[in-house]
């Protein structure tokens, strides 16, 4: 084992900004419990990651750590797809925190860790630096869920949590085990390798099912999705919001870089197993979502759904697919943190389906966002979630799965019908509750983001094709 | 499979010595039962009670800082074992890892985990 010289931290460079300004804050936690300092430092340090991750060394492929880490094009994407989670999420997170009287610096130190881990899983080559990863992510998530301690709620979302990812991290680990057993392995490329030597073994069947239903967890696709509605409405919004774009984004990373890298010699398989995920998370999550009156509930299965369609991509195996993934992952984050924002903007108000009634009358600007966040949820153009969803739906087809490609359309209507329902309220209902209050400017801010990418991304669809590039 | 002869041989040594001590002393050991000894023994405590009692807190933050203390110091050993040959970069490392241990009793103490209160 070599040791790790300097070229190879240059590569970790986005992350140890992200653990630097995390200890900092842990450091300074207790006189920095008021003011804006916690957020400035959250905000700065996942800006200088973002740079940092966009400008590393462009010829790509670059790795260290003995093969174990990389800043492929792949890995920049998510870095910086994560590093804009992190900061939307944080810019989002303003006046919950001090209506829930979280500590601030601990807050921010959670979230920056848990987009370390996220930022490591995206950029590891090896199953064991992505577990490790994926583990760093899911603790901190777990304690940002139950940071409201006051709320038994938040109490009661943490625990399921954290019942059921242990659960995911055990199937994942054995997964991990099972593939080392069957190739003598965990470097991605290796199994690869091995896998096209030797060919297919039984061991290595339930490796892959183990490891797709660890990292299903991770992005809440059914069967493995329980945790996601009782955690997202537990936790406080932002971070039911930060779950639901930056956690799923880097969890579809993890699982397209394993399928794409490691397990690409056995399609078939791998097909199959993606295909029923997928078929089931859209299926399930759109049609549950019709039955929830709970904002944070609808947005859950929202995500579950969207989990499934991310996962069209994935399903051909080929790069093609998975530029589609990354393009959907990417578009996801900013409509899910869009929605999300207004959902926390409005405060108490947003969280039950009922309070969006007439909010057209009182704030037609909201309304609008809202209304074009649903839209690109939905997938109507000339949103991003249009282009979003047809590059994968594109996909499936051309991987010969025309079924499963007219199941995706036709749960869209599903969903359509999901949130157009929350449009009607917004527009043709009479107001039952008084005007909301003024949003503080940095929730505009994050709001106006997101609802720029939404709508220049559909616009625009082949804005984002030089970045899409598939491991 | 010669290599996991020794597991297997210590595995029916320890179970052949456990069982054959606890069938030897039931069945040669003297009785003189009473209601203390046959009552079922948890290190003096009463294994059933009802949730009656009350304990502070406060055991349980130490217990847990202690632990997760502990549980990081323990990569301490491994250095300590080969520290000659890991030399100046597995000095620098243990002492970056110790930094941020150290930052995380910095946190417990600052924030009052500490105080007996």
């Amino acid at each position: 084992m070599s040791r790790p010289t300097a070229a190879d931290l240059a590569l970790l460079v986005p992350e140890l900004i992200l653990v630097g300004m995390a200890l900092a804050l842990i450091l300074a936690a207790r006189r920095i419990r008021r003011g804006p300092l916690a957020l400035v430092g959250t905000i700065l340090a996942a800006l200088a990651a973002a740079v940092a991750s966009a400008s590393a060394t462009s010829s790509g492929g670059a790795t260290g750590f003995g093969g174990m880490i990389t800043v492929d094009g792949y890995a920049r994407f998510f870095k910086v797809l994560i590093a804009a989670s992190l900061a939307l999420a944080a810019l989002l997170s303003v006046r919950c925190l001090d209506r829930e009287q979280v500590p601030r610096a601990e807050y921010h130190a959670l979230l920056l860790l848990a987009s370390t881990g996220m930022m490591l899983a995206v950029s590891s080559l090896d199953l064991l630096t992505l577990y490790l990863g994926v583990e760093l992510m899911t603790l901190c998530s777990i304690v940002l869920v139950g940071i409201t301690v006051e709320r038994p709620t938040s109490n009661e979302a943490a625990i399921k949590y954290f019942l059921i990812a242990s659960f995911a991290s055990a199937l994942l680990l054995f997964g991990i085990s099972l593939t080392y057993g069957a190739t003598g392995t965990t470097n991605l490329a290796a199994i690869a390798s091995v896998l096209r030597d030797v060919g297919s073994d039984p061991l290595l069947l339930v490796a892959m099912g183990l490891l797709a239903a660890g990292l299903a967890f991770k992005i809440a696709a059914v069967p493995f999705h329980a945790w996601a509605p009782d955690a997202y409405e537990g936790a406080t919004a932002p971070v039911a919001a930060f779950l639901a774009a930056g956690s799923k984004a880097a969890g579809l990373a993890a699982l397209g870089r394993v399928c794409l890298v490691a397990f690409g010699p056995e399609a078939r398989t791998l097909t199959m197993i993606l295909a029923g995920l997928a078929a089931l998370s859209i299926i399930v999550g759109s049609i549950v979502a019709l039955a929830q009156t709970n904002m944070k509930r609808l947005l859950a299965y929202s995500s579950i759904a969207h989990a499934g369609y991310a996962l069209l991509g994935l399903i051909a195996g080929t790069p093609e697919g998975g530029s589609a993934t990354m393009t959907y992952a990417c578009f996801y984050v900013f409509m899910t943190l869009g929605a999300f924002g207004v959902v926390i903007a409005l405060g108490e108000r947003g969280e039950s389906l009922d309070g969006f009634q007439g909010l057209a009358a009182q704030r037609p600007g909201t309304a609008a966002l809202m209304l074009l966040f649903l839209l690109s949820l939905t997938g109507i153009p000339p949103t991003a979630g249009f282009v979003a969803k047809f590059s994968v739906i594109l996909s499936a087809v051309r991987a010969d799965q025309v079924p499963l490609a007219v199941l995706a359309v036709a749960c869209s209507v599903v969903s359509a019908f999901v949130y157009m329902r929350i449009a009607v309220l917004m527009y043709m209902k009479e107001p039952q509750e008084p005007a909301p209050p003024r949003f503080p400017v940095t929730m505009s801010a994050a709001l106006v983001v997101t609802a720029l990418v939404t709508l220049v991304g559909g616009i625009s669809p082949g804005s984002l094709a030089r970045w899409t590039v598939p491991p | 499979m010669t290599e996991y002869i020794g597991i297997a041989v210590t595995f029916v040594l320890a179970g052949g010595i456990a069982g054959a001590m606890v069938f030897l002393s039931s069945t040669l050991g003297k009785k003189h039962p009473s209601a203390v000894k046959l009552a079922p023994f948890e290190c003096g405590k009463d294994p059933f009670s009802l949730p009656m009692g009350r304990l502070a807190i406060k055991f349980y933050l130490t217990a847990i800082l202690f632990i997760l203390f502990d549980v990081e110091l323990v990569f301490l050993y491994p250095w300590a074992v080969d520290f000659r040959n890991l030399g100046l970069v597995g000095l620098t490392e243990m002492g970056i890892f110790l930094g941020v241990v150290m930052a995380g009793f910095v946190y417990a103490w600052d924030n009052g985990a500490l105080e007996w209160k």
